[in-house]
Formats: structure tokens, sequence, C-alpha cells
């Protein structure tokens, strides 16, 4: 079952590049997609909710002499990803324009963004899951090299250099942890990694060579540089993508490999992790304050909000982990929405600066829809509640609390300067007098608001029914945090308050 | 039968912020597409049945609630990892009293806004937002959870951010929103980290089990001074205290309909949680204290403030400052009968204020008091409404705040005999500021833009007599209830200091203002301490000057960074990357003799190093 999400889309893309033109292309892609997001349905469907343990499994023999097995299975963290990954290249192929420039590579190589991305969130075998990390490397910089804006080369280039260093720094983290497990063979499969113990000293530089290589793609402050330049120089799809999915890998590896393969050092590391995070999400948050680019303030938004996560599998209780799979997906799902809206701001009024554009809520002449989309994501993504973001914040918030009280303020702090800024960016974009000998913009066709209104569907529907959220990675959330919780013996809530540090 | 029809309002009860949503819902309806078919007055009737609908659910069920024991019950959201998101309610004849009071204001205020925003075409979003705003307050007196309230707080700071920005062409609009959104956030999220650390603490944000939990418990003085200090900023925020006052001022920029609605009810939900969080903020005394001094420092200074105001809007909007004030000091000394009485009446009272100060601006069409004068003649409806308001507002018998200002009075003169005096103080100054504003409208000499003012329209009117009716009837009410039974409070000590207070504050308003022979403006011997006032303590220098500049020049510097160090050191390693292959490239010569000369050369280092 699993293998189809993969090979579906892999299908696909071989079926996009050999058809006439892009109108077929896109047909067949979104055919593809649809395939899959019921399938992915289907599955959500039939996944035993209570059960926090790999589900689904598939596992071939391939490559036994390095241990490489064809293993997949999806648990309470990685279905969501899943979903979010399916319903994100869902959108994007219906709003992509069939006529533009090369449509049938794009979506080619969107297709097979895609099934890399199921793959790795899939994969219950390290080394599969570096392969499929690296190979969606490869599509990723294509996208970035053939449609971006001015700078695309410069950007892609960066890009393939801090990925390809976070990929070989990931292998070799792999490698060392599949030799030091070895009995004499070296063993890769990831179940059996969890119930190896290694010594605290091994543990300890592990874990850093891999915090590293994820946190370069994550991005962890200051390992961050790529990010702004890739996502500003990206065509609007593929900053979805990139922004919406391709950073939750990174994230995803914190809490797959990172924490529960490393437990101790990972205890010993936590405050200081937490206390990374906390900076980072101030951090991203400040240096947005400071763009004068949407798109560029949007991408710095994310490195703020990715912290969030790390700050929660720092923490490392149940609710603190539920928290970090419902930020990746709430986070995944408003960045995609902010980008979309954005990218329909730049095609019709013809730039993104924030000193340029003005009064765009016209009803009129502006882009009164867009606009108002725009002020619910940017509040969404400032943490007002009933709306997604909220959600995950607010768990990541009381979770970590016992455990890190000061990043966690910090945290909170950063989440009035996200309101800062998405303030700013409203105040100047869709507040404000139309300029009236500027304003003659092409009206945004009902088709493509259908995106921006799916996402915004879900992103209130979330909010407002968040059980629908966090239920999925709860049991999985308990299992993680016995992990390491047999080392901190701690409970999320209701501590007496001796244990509470504030001092 | 009655029985039966009375225990489904009961059970129903929850309909009524729902019946808010649905209007706002309704009204959303009309996109610019729609209202360019059927303009935008639509959206605006389906509004007013809608919160007709929920103030007679209210009153109905007011009197079913009445005299019988509060109900509760609770609704899970949602649960994570063993804890319990839950909506508890409270019906009682208080909530559902308070839940009247804002439908009822709120009713006034739509009215009101048909006639005074007649010509205007953003009417969807405003009566959406109106009836947002009165879903979230209906909800959040019925909630009984701390979490849900600041739920509640942080989506009504959405909701002021929308509505102030209503006209949001004009650049001091757009201003007032940004500052309105994010002075409130701050108090918002200050709370926040009060939500959040509570819980371990008290293992739950249901009031009346915090309540029960403050009784008995014993923390770390240090660790309850921060939660409280964090969970007083909430209202303090909402009830734009000292240092976060200055949101109300500039929302003044905002409909004047939403105006009446903020002034009296929406700056009271920080009253409202202040009063629900009193028995943990009362575990710490030094949150205790700092509840009282701040709200005693924003009663006088914003009073001060208000008396060198020329906008009619601002004049009023600082008195709201100053009223909250005066709660935080009723609940602060635990007088909190007192605090919540005066939401009543202020709320009533302002409401009046705001609604004839709206019917002299709507066709005066200056908020500038300097230019007005002289309108006694030509608005006599406006002016005795005005009066009324004046009258609920200040400490005179019998209505509404007398009852509220003597009780206080005669008790904190044996407790805390300054606060006392402050009352009194604030009172007489309110009193002189009142009738200094009404002066200067209604009486003297009629200006430019008062020659020809007529009254305007019935739906201007309406509202603003049914106000001050009600206003009238507070006593009424009070006696009723009883609350209040006695007359002779008032020939107590107190009773005839507030009674003076009031009388001086009128007669100097009176004497200052409707004599022609002095000269306006009316100047204090010190032009620097009436700019001090006039300028707001010059707190818009103080944001620029300490966090707005702080967060301006930090993010400034992180951006600078984020360029240089860390951009930069990557960008450096590439370019040494490109520089030394560049320069390696030349050591490829193609010599052969040279190639074994350097593995000779090598090999000989290597040997004398091993040795």
């Amino acid at each position: 079952m699993l293998s189809l999400l993969i090979l579906i889309p892999i299908l696909g893309a071989t079926i996009t590049m050999l058809v006439s033109n892009g109108t077929i292309a896109k047909r067949v892609s979104l055919l593809c997609l649809s395939v899959v997001v019921i399938l992915t349905l289907y599955i959500a469907r039939e996944f035993t909710i209570t059960d926090g343990h790999f589900q689904f499994s598939e596992t071939y023999q391939w490559i036994n002499l390095i241990g490489l097995d064809y293993s997949l299975g999806i648990d309470g963290i990685s279905l969501p990803l899943i979903g979010l990954n399916m319903l994100i290249c869902w959108l994007i192929v219906f709003a992509y324009d069939a006529n533009s420039h090369r449509a049938r590579s794009f979506l080619a190589l969107l297709l097979l963004a895609n099934a890399g991305l199921t793959g790795a969130f899939a994969s219950t075998n390290v080394l599969l899951f570096t392969i499929f990390y690296e190979l969606e490397l490869i599509p990723i910089y294509l996208l970035i090299a053939i449609w971006g804006s001015v700078k695309r080369e410069y950007a892609a280039t960066k890009f393939l250099i801090f990925t390809a260093v976070s990929g070989i720094l990931i292998l070799v983290g792999f490698l060392a942890v599949g030799w030091f497990a070895a009995n004499p063979n070296p063993t890769f499969n990831y179940e059996s990694l969890l119930h190896t113990n290694f010594p605290v000293a091994v543990q300890t530089i592990l874990l850093l060579i891999l915090l590293v290589g994820f946190g370069i793609k994550t991005p962890l402050v200051p390992l961050h540089t790529w990010l702004p330049d890739t996502y500003v120089e990206s065509s609007t799809s593929t900053a979805m993508l990139l922004g919406g999915l391709l950073a939750k890998l990174g994230a995803y590896g914190l809490l797959r490999f990172c924490m529960p393969l490393f437990p101790d050092a990972w205890h010993t590391l936590a405050p200081f992790l937490a206390l990374w995070g906390g900076l980072g999400i101030l951090y991203g948050a400040f240096t947005a304050i400071a763009q004068k680019d949407i798109k560029r303030m949007v991408a710095y938004s994310s490195i703020g909000h990715m912290s969030y996560i790390l700050l929660a599998i720092a923490a490392d209780n149940p609710l603190s982990l539920v928290g970090a799979v419902s930020q990746m997906v709430s986070h995944g799902l408003i960045l995609a929405l902010l980008f979309y809206l954005v990218g329909i701001v730049e095609a019709k009024v013809g730039t993104r600066e924030i000193d340029i554009l003005n009064g765009l809520m016209n009803p009129i002449r502006g882009l009164p829809t867009t606009s108002a989309l725009l002020i619910l994501s940017g509040m969404a993504s400032a943490g007002i509640p009933g709306l997604v973001g909220f959600v995950a914040e607010f768990i990541t918030f009381q979770g970590s609390y016992t455990q890190f009280p000061v990043p966690t303020i910090m945290a909170i702090a950063g989440t009035g300067l996200t309101a800062v800024y998405f303030v700013i960016l409203l105040n100047r974009t869709c507040f404000g007098k139309l300029d009236n000998r500027t304003a003659y913009y092409p009206k945004v066709s009902g088709v493509e608001q259908i995106p921006a209104l799916v996402l915004t569907a879900l992103i209130i529907w979330l909010g407002v029914q968040p059980s629908h959220l966090i239920s999925w990675s709860e049991a999985t959330a308990q299992v993680y945090s016995q992990y390491t919780v047999a080392n901190a013996g701690l409970m999320p809530i209701r501590l007496d308050s001796s244990q509470i540090a504030i001092k | 039968m009655l029985q039966a029809v009375n225990q489904g309002l009961l059970d129903t009860i929850w309909l009524i912020p729902i019946y808010s949503l649905l209007g706002a819902a309704l009204s959303l309806i009309w996109m610019p597409s729609l209202t360019r078919r059927t303009g935008p007055r639509p959206a605006g009737y389906v509004n007013l049945v809608m919160t007709l609908l929920s103030f007679l659910h209210g009153l109905l069920a007011l009197q079913a609630i009445w005299g019988q024991p509060p109900l509760h019950w609770q609704v899970n959201w949602f649960s994570v990892a063993g804890l319990d998101f839950l909506i508890p309610w409270e019906i009682s004849s208080l909530t559902v009293g308070a839940t009247t009071l804002i439908t009822g204001l709120n009713f006034l205020a739509q009215v009101y806004a048909v006639g005074y925003l007649e010509m205007d075409w953003g009417w969807a979003r405003f009566y959406s937002l109106l009836a947002f705003f009165e879903a979230g307050m209906c909800a959040l007196v019925f909630t009984d959870s701390l979490f849900i309230a600041y739920v509640i707080l942080e989506l009504l700071t959405l909701g002021t951010y929308l509505l102030v920005g209503m006209w949001y062409n004009q650049p001091l609009v757009i201003t007032g929103a940004r500052d309105a959104f994010l002075t409130k956030r701050v108090g918002d999220l200050f709370l926040l980290m009060g939500v959040v650390a509570l819980l371990p603490l008290a293992g739950t944000w249901n009031f009346d089990e915090l309540a029960e939990w403050a009784k008995t418990a014993s923390l770390d003085p240090a660790v309850i001074t921060l939660v409280g200090l964090a969970l007083l900023a909430g209202p303090m925020g909402k009830c734009a205290q000292f240092p976060l006052h200055l949101w109300l001022d500039e929302a003044m920029e905002g409909p004047l309909p939403s105006t009446i609605l903020r002034n009296s009810v929406v700056v009271a939900t920080g009253a409202w949680v202040l009063y629900k969080l009193q028995p943990v903020l009362l575990l710490s005394p030094v949150v205790q204290s700092v509840m009282i001094f701040v709200g005693s420092a924003t009663a006088l200074g914003a009073t001060l403030i208000a008396i060198a105001q020329i906008d009619i809007k601002r004049i009023l909007s600082y008195s709201v400052s100053a009223y909250m004030g005066l709660i935080f000091v009723a609940v602060g000394t635990g007088h909190t009968q007192e605090g919540l009485l005066l939401i009543l009446s202020h709320g009533m009272a302002m409401a009046v204020l705001v609604m004839s100060v709206g019917s002299v601006i709507t066709n005066c069409i200056t908020q500038d008091v300097t230019q007005l004068g002289g309108l006694f003649s030509r608005r006599p409806i406006t002016a005795l409404s005005f009066l009324v308001g004046t009258w609920g507002m200040v400490g005179l018998p019998p209505l509404g705040n007398s009852w509220v200002f003597q009780s206080l009075v005669s008790q904190l003169w044996y407790e805390q005999r300054g606060l006392a005096f402050l009352i009194l103080i604030v009172n007489g100054l309110t009193a002189f500021s009142l009738m200094r504003l009404f002066g200067l409208i209604f009486l003297g000499k009629p200006q430019q833009m008062t020659e020809r003012s007529p009254e305007p329209l019935w739906l201007i009117v309406l509202p603003m007599t049914v106000g001050a009716g009600v206003t009238l009837h507070i006593p009424h009410l009070l006696f009723s209830w009883q609350i209040v039974n006695d007359w002779t409070v008032f020939t107590k000590h107190s009773g005839i200091a507030l009674v003076m207070s009031s009388l001086v504050g009128l007669g100097l308003g009176l004497y200052l203002y409707g004599n022609t022979n002095i000269m306006k403006p009316v100047r204090l011997p010190s032009i620097k301490l009436q700019d001090f006032f006039a300028y707001d303590f010059y707190t818009p220098k103080l944001y620029k000057g300490t966090v707005v500049g702080f967060v301006d020049l930090f993010s400034r510097f992180a951006d600078w960074c984020d360029r240089h160090l860390i951009d930069g050191a990557s960008n450096l390693f590439g370019l040494a990357t490109i520089f030394s292959g560049e320069s390696l490239k030349y050591t490829t010569f193609g010599q052969l003799q040279l190639y074994v000369l350097t593995t000779v050369v090598g090999i000989v280092v290597l040997f004398l190093l091993l040795k």
C-alpha cells in the first residue's frame, strides 16, 4: 500500500515526460496525485489511531550486504506529514498553469519530489531514508534552477551545496550508527536501532553530526543561510513545496532519529537545544521585522517557526511531541498559503516590495479576497486562537514550559514579534490607499482562489476542531516520549509546584 | 408550562453567542460583488435581527434564572496527552445579565450605525465585526475557564485591529489599528505566559477551582508574583491602563458606532477577567499593590489627560481608562461587588455620552471641541442625553455611580484613606472634564461649524434617548435587585464628601466653560504642564524610546548580522573555495621533473619529521 504512494507519482512523472503537451501533462499529474490523495485518505481511515507503532509495514530484502532493506511503515508522526505532502502537491499542480515554460518537466520533477518526500517519511530503514532524502534533492535543485527568478542559479547552487552537506552528514551519521550497532553485520533497520544502547560518548558525537545535518535542512540558526535566498528566488509553486514540505524533513529527522536513537545524549543536551530553539525563534522574528520583501519576510518567519519544533522535541514529553507534529503540519499549511497568496500578489501587482505595495484591500480595484486571506494567514501564523497555528503553538508551550520555562517564555515573546511583522506586512500591503495611477491589476479568477480557499478552510477547521489534527500523533508521541522519559522522570502536567524552576 | 419554557431557555442559553456568530457569518456574505448588487444595507439588517434575537433570549433567560442557583456544565473542546481543554459554562443571573447588557448595547449601537454610517459601503465588514465582538464578549462572560477567556481576549484583539482599521485608507487609522493590536497583544501574551505557567501550579484553569485552590495554596512567593504579574498584564492591556493605555486613544480613529461598544463594554472584558482572577492575583501582595497602583495612577493620570484634550472622542476615551483604573482599585482592595456595578453603570453612562457626541459629530463634521459651541438651543435632545450621561458617570445621587463611589469611599476610608481621596478626586475631575466638554459643545456662542446643526436622523436619536432612559433607571434596578436599599448613606460623611466633590467639579466646569466672559482656551499657569497632559504624558515618545525603539534597532541589527556575518561566512567560504581552486590550478604546470622534485622534497621532509 505504502509503495503505491511512492510508485504512482514516479509512474506519473514518467508519463508526464512522454506526453505531447502541458495540458495533458497537467491532467496526468493531477490524476496521479488525486489517486494518491484518495489512497492516503484510505490509509488514514484504516490507520489504528490508538497504536503508536509502525503500521502498514512493508519489508523487502534489497542489498543484504550493506543492510539496506526496502522497508516502509507509518506511524502517527509520518501519517500527518504524508497527508500534508499529498495535499500541498495536489494544490500546487492544481494551481499550475499548463501553458507555462517547460510545463511537462516541471510537473514531472514535482511528482518526483512528492515521491521522494513520501519515501523519506515512510522509510523504516535509515539507509533507505537517506536515499530518499538525497533523491528529493535533485528535482528540487532543478525546480529552483530552471523556474526560479533572477538570481536562481546562485540560490540553487547554494541550496544544493548546503543540502548536499546535510545529506553527507546524515549518511555518515547513519553509517556510523549502523556499524556501532553491528552484530556482526551492520544493521540499519530503524526499529532494531531503537533497541540498541550506544555508549553516551558515541551517542553525543553521532547526535551532533546528525543535529547539524538535519539542522541545515530544518533550518536552525545559524545553518539557515541558504533558506531566504532559496525561498525568494523560487517560483511560487517551488516555494510552497520548499516551505510547506521540505523544511519538515529536517524537523522530522530531529524527531524521528536524533531524539529516540540517542536518548541519553539528547537528554543531556536538551536544555541547550531548548535554548537554541528559543533563540532561533527570536532571531527569525527579529530578522523578519527588518525585511522589505514580503517573500523574504515570510522566509524568515519560517525560520522562527521551525524553531518551535526544536523546543518541543527538546522538552520531549507526550504533550510537547504532539505539539511538534502539529506544528509541522500547521506550519506547512500556513506557509503554503502565505507563499501562494504572495505569489498571487506578485503575479497581479508585479512587486513584492512592502514599500511599494499599498491598499490591496480596496474592494473594487484591489485584491480584496486575497487581502482578506492574507490577513487570515498572517494571523494564523502569529498564533491567533481559532486557527490551526494557535493549537500547535499552545500545546508546544504548555508541553515545554514545565521542563524549560525560560525558552518557552522566549518562544511566547517570539509570537508577539511574529504579530509585529505581520502587522507591518498587512498594514503596508492590504491597508492604505491604492495608487490610482497604477491600480490596473488583473482580476484573480475563481480557479486561482481555490487552492487558497482550500488551505484556509483547513486552517480554520483544524483550528476550531483541533482533535482532527492532534489525535493522529497522540499514541506515537506517548511511545516516543518513553524513549527518554525513563531518564527524565517527568510528566507534563500536574506537577507539584516544587518542581518548577522558574527562578 | 412556564417552567418548561424557562428550562428550555436555559438549556439553549449557549445559543446566545451562536446567534451573534451566525449574524457575523451572514453579514460576511455581502462581499463586494453582492454589495454591488444589493447595496450594503441588508448586511446590517440581518445582523440587527440576530442581535435582537440574542438580546430577547438573554432577557427571557434572565427572568428564568433569577433567584436560581447558578448552572454549570462543561463541554470538552479537545484533549491531548491527558490534558483536557474544557469549555465550562457558568449560567447565573450575573452572567446572563451581563450578556443582556452586551447584546442590548450592541443592538443600540447597531441601530445607531444604520443612521451614522448611512453613506458607508463597508457595512458587511462593520456589522460582522460588531457581531463578532458581541459573540466573543457573551462567550467570555459565560465561560468559567481562564484558558477560554484568554482565547477570547486574543480573538477580540484581532477584532479590534480589524474594527479600528475599518477605514483603512487613512494613515491615522492604519497606525491606530496597528497600535491597538500590538498593545493589546503585548498584554495578551503576558496573559498567555500566565495561563501556561498557572496550569502546572494549580492543575486547573477553571475560575471556580482556581479560587478554591487559591484558598489553600502555599507557593514560592517569587513564582506566584511573576505568574500574577503576567496574568495582570492581560486585563491591563484590555482596560487601557498605564502604560498600555495609548491604544484606546488611537482607536478613536475607528467608526464612532463601534466606539459605543468599545468604550462601554469591550474595555470591560479586561475588568471581567480581573474580577474572575482576583483570588489568584491576591495570592501575592506585590501583585495586589501593583494592581492598585496601576489602577490609581491610570485613574488620576487619564482624567488629567482627558481635561487637556480637544478631540471629543479622546476626552471620553481617557475617562474610560480612568474608570477602568477605578475598577482595578476596587478589585485590588477586595471590593469586587463595587467593581462589577461600576462596569454596569459606567458602561451605560459612557454609551450615552459617546452616542450623544456622535450625534454632534455626525452633522457638525468636526471632532475638535474648539470649533464647536452654542448647540444647546439647536440640539436639546442631544444636550439632555449628554447631561444624563454625565450624571450617570459622576457620583451624584441617585444615578448608578453614586452608589458605587459612596460604598467604596465609606469602606476605603477606614482601610486605605489615600484611595478614598483618590476616588473623590477622580470623581471631581471627571465631573469637571465632562462639564467642560458640555460647555464647549453646547454652551457659548455658535461657531461656523455649529451654525446649522439640527438633531440628526431618528436612527441616531432613538438609541441615544433609549440609552439615557436606561441610565436613568439604573437606580431602580439596583433597588429592585436589593443591592442598595438605603437612601440615608448620602447623609453620611462619605456621601456628603462625594456629592460635594461632584458638585465642585460640575460647578467649576460650568463656571469656566459656560461663561462667555472667560477666554477660551482656558490655560494652566504652566504651558509645559499643560503640554505634558495634552500630549498624553509623552507616552508615544516613551514607547518610541523604549520598546518600539528596541525592537526596531534590534531587528536591524539581527538583519545586519544575518546578511553580513552568517550569510557572509557562507559566501566567504564559497569565495575561499573558488580562490584556492583558482590559485591551485597554477600548480598544474606539466613539467615531470618538477613533480618528481616535489615528491622527493616531500618524502625527505616526512623522513626528517619521523626522526
